[in-house]
């Protein structure tokens, strides 16, 4: 696929990714969280939430309102780029360009939420999470 | 429920002429026929909470080992339990916790992808073989102390009891991921110093299991789990990543579990707020000569500067960086627990350039 990042087509070819390969999550267990993405451009703002339920993602939704996720990872399109591209190259997220690393030093990508038990879910399911974004090296990353 | 005239021909002596007793077949007290739905996972803990089944008593009639919920005779043992109201140990989030602890279990020799592990740099491999030395010892308090309160822990608690059963298991595995990898790579365990042990005995000598909640959960895995972070962040390769996530999953969900009883023992109790600052002002402290303690500092340093060449310039300064962030994601989750420790904190936030204004707005907000 040819889309964007930045777009719901995106994300829905990740999810059909992950849905499509469950051996690949059954080891890591069943997961429950809803995540929005933002990705911040100076034509507007993408955002996209992301519903993990058992070894799948559920649904691919644009947001328009009020934030309504466990947890927000949101930082500039370019940000994001860089680290699909990374993905892309080593077929996996390596050194600082991956979700955990990025939100740690939180220069571009901050993961942010309100609800105490639903930003632990960042750390509880995280091994769920990169391997989700690691599903882009099966979906052509190309954005811009 | 089964009713006194339901089997009515039963004998009331054995072949053998020993008195039967039939009552668990007829006229028990106990709730019948609740016929919980599976949810598509499977028939969790949570599904089985219903009817009298999910209420979990404020204080429990009982201090024997008879499961909640069953018709229990009066005189039933006394198992010596001291934990025995809900506040001393529950949390709100602790049965979802235990059912996803129970899915998200991993095996330290089949899920690494040791195979994967390349030669490094002689002064990296010594960083990582001292870092894995000092995980996999600290590791372990966090399964000793929770089996070290269990058996106190009133019987009608049965889930956090499990919870804990879980974070013991994931603590064994933690123990022997980082042994695993000290031994793995042409490296080896390597030195042991008495800082870390000063910090496990104030943890398992804790005088009430909410002391060493907040101690253990909040404190001390609160910090392992930004190590852990840390770790991943700075991980020479993708194994070392992967251990890591593996690891910090598990972490955090000893620190969810420990943030949340400490939130609920403050709201039912307000009067436990000060035992527990007591016991974060002495925890605190004694982090503070563990985290200063050269052997981790310094490691991590080489880590963070992939080698020791920028140590100087590069290490140390983001290894401030970083150190300021587990700061802030501490009060954060002191914060969430009702216990804020700005104001109370005996860390020297200054003397690390923080900004304690900024720490009071972010506090609420970091993950």
């Amino acid at each position: 696929m040819s889309a964007g990042i930045g777009t719901v087509a995106f994300f829905d070819a990740l999810a059909d990714e992950m849905n499509a390969h469950p051996e690949r999550y059954a080891p890591l267990g069943e997961a429950e969280m809803v995540v929005e993405v933002v990705m911040s451009a100076p034509t507007g703002d993408f955002r996209a939430r992301l519903a993990f339920e058992g070894l799948g993602c559920s649904g691919v939704t644009a947001v328009d309102g009020a934030p309504d996720a466990d947890f927000r990872l949101t930082g500039p399109l370019e940000a994001w780029q860089a680290m699909f591209d990374d993905i892309v190259a080593h077929g996996r997220a390596t050194g600082k360009h991956t979700i955990n690393s990025l939100a740690l030093m939180g220069d571009e990508i901050v993961c942010l939420g309100d609800d105490p038990m639903g930003l632990d879910k960042f750390s509880r399911f995280n091994q769920t999470l990169q391997e989700f974004l690691d599903g882009a090296r099966h979906v052509a990353a190309g954005a811009r | 429920m089964a009713d006194d005239v339901a089997y009515p021909h039963l004998p009331t002596e054995s072949p053998l002429g020993a008195p039967l007793d039939w009552a668990w077949l007829r006229g028990t007290r106990a709730e019948w026929g609740i016929h919980p739905k599976p949810s598509p996972r499977g028939l969790t803990m949570l599904d089985i909470a219903t009817g009298t089944y999910g209420d979990v008593p404020d204080r429990p009639p009982h201090r024997s080992m008879a499961p909640r919920g069953a018709d229990v005779d009066d005189d039933t043992a006394d198992m010596g339990y001291i934990l025995n109201r809900k506040t001393d140990v529950w949390a709100d989030n602790v049965v979802e916790l235990y059912e996803e602890a129970v899915a998200r279990q991993w095996s330290a020799t089949r899920d690494i992808p040791w195979g994967e592990l390349r030669e490094l740099p002689s002064d990296l491999e010594h960083a990582m073989c001292q870092l894995c030395t000092l995980l996999t010892e600290v590791e372990m308090i966090a399964a000793d102390l929770p089996a070290k309160w269990m058996w106190r822990l009133n019987h009608d608690f049965i889930e956090a009891k499990m919870f804990l059963c879980t974070q013991i298991m994931d603590e064994a595995r933690h123990a022997e991921v980082f042994r695993k990898r000290a031994l793995a790579n042409g490296g080896g365990l390597l030195l042991s110093r008495s800082g870390p042990t000063s910090l496990l005995r104030t943890i398992i000598e804790a005088k009430t299991y909410t002391q060493a909640s907040a101690l253990m959960h909040l404190l001390g895995e609160g910090f392992v789990l930004d190590i852990f972070r840390m770790g991943e962040l700075i991980a020479p390769t993708d194994v070392e990543k992967r251990i890591f996530r593996m690891c910090m999953q598990d972490e955090a969900r000893h620190v969810a579990y420990g943030t949340m009883h400490l939130r609920y023992a403050v709201e039912h109790d307000p009067d436990v707020a000060e035992e527990i600052h007591e016991a974060l002002d002495v925890g605190e402290q004694v982090l503070i000569d563990f985290g200063t303690a050269p052997d981790v500092s310094t490691a991590l340093a080489v880590l963070l500067a992939g080698g020791t060449e920028h140590v100087e310039d590069k290490g140390f300064p983001l290894s401030l960086e970083l150190t300021k962030k587990q700061l802030t994601s501490y009060l954060a989750r002191c914060e969430r627990a009702g216990v804020g420790r700005l104001g109370r904190s005996v860390i020297p936030f200054d003397l690390l350039g923080m900004d304690v204004d900024a720490l009071q707005a972010t506090a609420k907000s970091a993950p």
